[in-house]
């Protein structure tokens, strides 16, 4: 067995292993990419929404790139990735 | 000039604590004292162990400033996303009445989504449950997170805590989510 061999055989488990422990780091306790399910707040009611509450505010925030995304894609599907949410903000504030 | 009886009594006393100290010191290493989280504890050991929770907390706890900004969506959202990865598997979400921690833990780790009505005034609650979130609490399965989370991330936890009554399931998974754009919250 070459000395190569060897040194692969040693690298590869170790590698391994740091990716693991690296994997269940506890400063990072993330579950995954579950994308949050804007959908909903087209069925709920609006009436009863209070813009000035800060939930409603976040889910907002949360939605708003959602649903400019879907807005481009349904408009300027050529656009979808190749401009930021900045991007677009600074081009509409230009266009005034 | 302290009188014989006296010494006497002292002397019963001196005697009577080492029993008992002994007869402690007998009991742990006797094995005989059930420690099976599914054996439940009495009434008596329910008290104490809330009793002297809620009193080292609240000691420990008094003299936290609560920011002013807690109510906030930026607060709300950052802490949703860490509540869900952290704290919803023992504390539970809107739509879930249990999970395997809530049965398997003794004592359960309390329900977060239902407001609780003998707590205590919104400031003092928000500073209870900081101080629990940074330090944990022994044996009970509640870690301490202060050590890979700073203050300022363990108070969006408290701010979202503040709404979690509230919200509903949708809400719930909006807040939450973390989705390909929040890849970089760390």
């Amino acid at each position: 067995m070459t000395r190569k061999t060897l040194l692969w055989l040693t690298a590869l488990p170790a590698l391994l292993l740091a990716l693991s422990v690296q994997a269940h780091e506890p400063s990072e306790p993330m579950e995954g990419d579950e994308k949050p399910n804007c959908s909903k707040m087209k069925d709920m009611d609006h009436s009863e929404m209070d813009m000035d509450d800060p939930v409603m505010q976040a889910m907002m925030e949360k939605c708003k790139h959602h649903m400019d995304e879907n807005d481009d894609g349904s408009k300027e599907p050529q656009h979808k990735h190749s401009e930021s949410e900045g991007d677009a903000k600074r081009k509409s504030t230009h266009d005034h | 000039m302290v009188s014989p009886r006296l010494m006497s009594c002292i002397k019963c006393l001196i005697a009577a604590l080492v029993i008992a100290i002994a007869a402690g010191v007998a009991f742990i290493y006797s094995g005989l004292y059930p420690v099976g989280a599914d054996d439940r504890h009495t009434p008596l050991t329910y008290w104490a162990l809330e009793t002297l929770r809620e009193r080292s907390v609240d000691r420990a706890s008094d003299g936290i400033e609560v920011p002013a900004d807690l109510d906030t969506s930026e607060r709300l959202l950052a802490g949703g996303a860490d509540y869900n990865d952290m704290c919803a598997g023992c504390h539970l979400k809107p739509g879930k009445a249990e999970s395997d921690f809530t049965l398997g833990l003794n004592p359960a780790p309390p329900n977060l989504t239902k407001q609780h009505q003998s707590e205590d005034d919104l400031e003092s609650q928000s500073r209870h449950r900081f101080w629990v979130i940074k330090h944990g609490i022994k044996a009970s399965g509640m870690p301490a997170w202060g050590a890979h989370h700073d203050d300022e991330r363990i108070w969006d936890m408290v701010a979202f805590l503040r709404r979690l009554p509230e919200l509903s399931p949708e809400q719930y998974q909006i807040l939450t989510a973390r989705g390909d754009d929040d890849a970089n919250h760390h």
